[in-house]
């Protein structure tokens, strides 16, 4: 029997910046994970962006305190972690979008956002050579940007290591026992663990995982594909998110990274749901086709790779992040609706604070985002 | 630089318009539809790129559209070198660091959907591919061929040598580039086969399409009912430190340089490997008028057919055997190589290290199934089958036979009912065999008639003598009763040559005894000669070992095989031992007085695409603990434009450097896009009809 603090369940975007900021407070503190390495089950498959402009307190919040651990990352911890600061620009082509936009952006800076509408001469500065047709302006937050997932997660858990925190690879959590309302052993097939917490961070196997403890969780992944383009010089700064929709998909989003590769994804319509992340025929001849319209200079561009992900998506578009009920120790952080990565280091920063000093300063999060509301929301920005 | 104008075996090519272009504002002359690389090359400009990392200088590396190091500037754009087609009046740039992408910002216009339809779908149109596609083709299947170069024929095309195995199965005998031709003009005769050529497969994906990428302009899905995946095989790299100057590269990529494109792309070559693609790069560099200086093999044999290395010993190339390579040297270029003899755990003894001063250090250690499509298509249950290397490593004769069975297997996978003749399969395995036993020949006296000396003693499949004697005077033992066995000689001979002029391991010579001091043998010369009736030749024996000079009694070309029967006088003695006519001059690969070069073995580059050496991996293998080959793309080890198609291979040794063990180790999966593809095709922007 092995015997932690916390156990995590779960070696991706959420379960690794928690891991390293529980160990960095004293926690002795276990990760199990059914793949071999890191990351493997949608860090890998994230894009990169990370934005604190969303429509809710919550995930504003939380991604503020990402952008600023990220932002500080190689100051602080000595590792380059490919941070870009080049904002997000959502261009607008139609009155109704900017309605909506002009909308969202009023909520956005009541809560202190630094967003703002710029006119399309100001987004041509941004990415010289986008579609000046019909474009009315857009809007832009400039304290977003991007990094990369698979260097994130790996000085995190790098970082983990170092304060003691211990990975278990290759190992599936395959039952737990209980005790009243305690979870008192969670089994794999190779140990068991005995913990004070044990916190579900299992990404796109948060269902199934909820299940073996007998809860029901609503989060139902879908696969969104993504591609990469070979590198060039820096020639456009911003995350750039067309959120029109077109036959087969809603938004779209693209940006170039730090290497001058130009990472794309797009949100297929109707949803892909399951867990299958084959690559379909259809997602290059649709991302591209809107890319190039919107962008013509990328019609030069060469597309390297592509690879598709889950979206474990809640019914309102927001996470899950609660202590259920039915355990005294069990913590649930799950749902991400593909924003796993963005969310995580904020998260696990937060939560270790909560875990470890017992802090109510998050409680409107933990309320925000419980298991318990009515899942009627929605997402105006996704 | 220079052209290959006098090749021995190939053609020049006809009436090539030659255009005006510019490389860094110099301008130069090339013709006008052949690769941008080869005009350069042949322009002497090697140096294409500038890696990002490091200030490292590229050049051409696969010749084959797979990597992205041949990138230059055309025009504003960048593109790979070897498959873009010089056209006149081009401007060409060295690609420095990252390309600037082009504020090409014209609103799009025009883009379309592109599918085609087929019952097969074959991948690949090789010797094993072709055949597939002619055995579908006479079932009246509906067919689209897929090849990425401009004419059908694979690396037949690129081999001036004539093949073993059996003439009625694989054309044994005749040249790969002969076959290659007769084989492309069948599969066209067929109007159920519609051809795809300079197009690549992409990607297969799991609405049961495949991607492709059709002349550099295009962009097509193919649906399909069932697929054959001969798409052949790629070379596999070496890491030793200096293996990212520029020169240092494939033998097939100096294949297709020399014998496609007739460009005579170095001076001195040094060949790592002696299997048989190492070998023949040898004797296609001595026919291109390259000097071979030598080859060495890691191995106490040559690890190709014997019959192979003897006859290049014969010519004069040396090939060191036990040695392996320490380092290439230079200033940014391969100037020297160094090899080294190693000791029974085949590591190098650095005491016995002999330098040599060679342009280009060619990598010939073995070839790796190009077999992703089917593991990708077969995952998605997908109808598909393999065939030729990419199905199994083996000989362009096994890979036709196997391309036939292929065929009628997947039309049984598409509900015919064909049953595939036993002996099919039996055949194919024979075709398909590494060497066998090695026998001891019994040493042969002259008489007054001519007679075949064979120097046959090691069991190939291979029995083309047998088949062109016209009064059966040669047959094969009768061990394996299959052409494993090798030939033997029993009476009658009419000396008329033609089992010399046929032999592709240039083992056959006719021999007789003209007096009591002399003997007449005709020997075969695939070779342009420089010598006439009366000169006086160097004579060798079997392994290369000089004999005497003899005098040249006749020079016969037998216009069929592209082959000269040099008759020669000689010795007695030596009669029956003549067996080769020494091309390359022995001082012509004597090492350098003194060993001269840097051996740091971690210098050397795993992942070529992004410069990345065997010391960063290794460090971050131990510092992570990596036992998960994705990880590594945190260190960029295959996020480059080949997608990990060239360092995957050289993995395992460096995990076994850093002692993890291979099988402990999670392994990597290969996505799409196999090569890059430019937004503009994917969309069809083009409205050119490009068919």
């Amino acid at each position: 029997m092995k015997t932690y603090d916390v156990v995590i369940v779960g070696a991706g975007s959420i379960g690794v910046p928690l891991a390293f900021y529980l160990g960095e407070k004293g926690i002795k503190t276990a990760v199990i994970e059914k793949e071999p390495s890191i990351g493997r089950g949608q860090n890998r498959a994230a894009i990169g962006g990370i934005r604190a402009t969303h429509s809710d307190s919550s995930k504003i919040h939380i991604c503020q305190r990402s952008i600023d651990i990220v932002r500080r990352m190689e100051d602080e911890f000595g590792y380059d972690v490919d941070w870009l600061q080049g904002g997000y620009l959502f261009p607008v082509y139609d009155e109704q979008k900017e309605k909506t936009l002009r909308n969202l952006l009023e909520i956005q800076q009541h809560f202190h956002l630094n967003i703002d509408w710029i006119s399309p001469d100001k987004i041509a500065e941004l990415a010289p050579g986008i579609t000046m047709k019909k474009l009315r302006g857009g809007t832009y937050s400039p304290e977003d940007g991007s990094a990369s997932p698979l260097k994130l997660i790996d000085a995190f858990y790098v970082l983990a290591k170092k304060e003691g925190v211990d990975f278990y690879f290759n190992e599936e959590v395959v039952d737990f026992e209980k005790e009243g309302s305690r979870i008192s052993k969670v089994i794999t097939k190779k140990n068991v663990f005995h913990s004070d917490l044990i916190v579900n961070s299992t990404g796109g196997d948060a269902m199934e995982f909820s299940a073996l403890l007998g809860i029901d969780v609503p989060v139902y992944p879908d696969s969104h594909e993504g591609g990469i383009t070979e590198p060039v010089q820096r020639f456009f700064e911003p995350m750039i998110v067309d959120l029109r929709p077109a036959k087969g998909s809603t938004n779209y989003y693209f940006y170039q990274n730090c290497e001058g590769q130009v990472i794309f994804c797009i949100t297929p319509n109707p949803r892909i749901p399951g867990k299958n992340c084959d690559n379909t025929s259809e997602f290059l001849p649709m991302v591209i086709k809107r890319m190039v319209d919107l962008y013509p200079r990328l019609r030069n561009l060469r597309i390297r790779r592509t690879w598709s992900g889950l979206y474990p998506m809640t019914p309102d578009g927001f996470p899950i992040v609660c202590f259920p009920k039915e355990y005294d120790n069990l913590l649930l952080t799950i749902g991400m609706c593909g924003q796993g990565f963005m969310l995580g280091p904020g998260l696990g920063e937060i939560l270790s604070e909560i875990i470890v000093d017992k802090t109510n300063k998050y409680d409107t999060i933990l309320e925000e985002l419980s298991l318990y509301r009515n899942f009627t929301g929605e997402e105006k920005l996704k | 630089m220079e052209r290959i104008n006098h090749h021995p075996i190939l053609k020049n090519f006809k009436k090539r318009k030659s255009v005006a272009f510019f490389f860094n504002n110099d301008e130069f002359v090339g013709y006008e539809g052949e690769a941008v690389s080869s005009a350069l090359i042949a322009n002497g400009i090697k140096e294409f790129a500038i890696h990002q990392k490091n200030d490292i200088p590229k050049g051409i590396f696969c010749a084959n559209g797979q990597c992205s190091h041949c990138t230059v500037i055309i025009d504003g754009f960048p593109q790979k070198s070897c498959v873009t087609s010089l056209e006149e009046g081009m401007h060409i740039q060295t690609l420095h660091h990252l390309p600037e992408l082009p504020e090409d910002d014209h609103p799009l216009e025009h883009y379309e959907k592109n599918e085609l339809n087929c019952e097969i779908l074959i991948i690949g149109g090789g010797p094993s591919g072709l055949t597939a596609a002619i055995e579908l083709a006479k079932l009246n299947f509906s067919i689209i061929l897929v090849d990425d170069k401009e004419e059908l024929g694979g690396k037949l095309l690129l081999q001036t040598h004539k093949f073993f195995g059996s003439i009625k199965d694989c054309y044994a005998g005749t040249r790969g580039i002969d076959i290659g031709h007769t084989l492309e003009e069948e599969v066209k005769s067929f109007t159920n086969i519609r051809i795809l050529t300079s197009s690549s497969v992409v990607g297969v994906y799991k609405d049961q399409k495949v991607g492709v990428f059709i002349k550099n302009k295009k962009y097509a899905l193919i649906k399909f009912d069932g697929i054959v995946v001969s798409a052949g095989a790629r070379e596999k790299s070496l890491i030793f430190p200096g293996n990212g100057l520029l020169g240092v590269y494939g033998a097939g990529a100096f294949q297709t340089l020399v014998n496609r494109d007739l460009v005579k792309s170095s001076d001195r070559i040094f060949i790592v490997g002696s299997g048989n693609v190492g070998l023949i790069a040898a004797y296609h560099a001595l026919q291109a008028g390259i000097t071979p200086v030598g080859i060495c093999d890691i191995l106490d044999r040559a690890s190709g057919y014997q019959v192979h290395a003897d006859k290049i010993k014969r010519m004069g190339v040396p090939i060191h055997l036990n040695h392996t390579v320490l380092s290439a040297d230079g200033n940014g270029k391969v100037e020297r190589v160094t090899i080294a003899e190693v000791d029974d755990n085949y590591q190098p003894i650095l005491e016995t290290a002999k330098t040599f001063e060679v342009d280009t250090l060619l990598i010939a250690v073995g070839l790796s199934p190009v077999d992703e499509f089917y593991d990708t298509a077969n995952n998605y249950g997908f109808k598909v089958i393999k065939a030729g290397d990419a199905m199994e490593i083996a000989e362009a004769s096994s890979a036709m036979f196997g391309g036939r069975i292929a065929g009628l297997q997947m039309a049984n996978l598409l509900g015919k009912d064909i049953k595939i003749d036993p002996e099919y399969y039996e055949k194919a395995e024979v075709l398909k065999s590494r060497p066998g036993k090695v026998w001891d020949l019994d040493e042969v006296k002259l008489n007054q008639k001519f007679q075949p000396i064979i120097r046959c003693y090691e069991e190939i499949p291979c029995n083309p003598c047998t088949s062109v004697c016209p009064v059966n005077a040669i047959e094969l033992k009768s061990v394996h009763k299959n052409i494993m066995d090798i030939p033997e000689y029993s009476n009658n001979c009419t000396g008329c040559g033609l089992c010399v002029a046929i032999c592709p391991g240039l083992a056959i010579t006719l021999a007789k005894q003209i007096d009591d001091k002399f003997a007449e043998v005709v020997i075969p010369f695939e070779y342009n000669p420089d010598f006439e009736k009366g000169d006086k030749i160097p004579l060798t024996d079997r392994d290369g070992i000089f004999l005497e000079d003899g005098e040249v009694v006749k020079v016969k070309m037998l216009k069929k095989y592209k082959t000269h029967l040099i008759t020669v006088k000689t010795t007695l003695k030596n009669g029956a031992k003549a067996a080769g006519i020494i091309i390359q001059k022995e001082s012509d690969s004597k090492a350098l007085p003194k060993p001269d070069y840097d051996y740091v073995p971690e210098d050397g580059i795993v992942c070529r695409c992004e410069m990345i050496t065997v010391k960063e991996i290794l460090d971050y293998i131990k510092e992570h603990n990596v036992r998960d080959i994705n990880q590594l793309k945190q260190i960029r080890v295959g996020m480059g434009a080949c997608g990990g198609k060239t360092c995957y291979d050289l993995l395992p040794r460096i995990f076994k450097m850093a002692g993890v063990e291979w099988k402990d180790v999670t392994k990597g999966s290969i996505r799409p896009l196999s090569v890059e593809v430019p937004m503009f095709a994917i969309i069809n922007e083009s409205e050119e009809d490009i068919r």
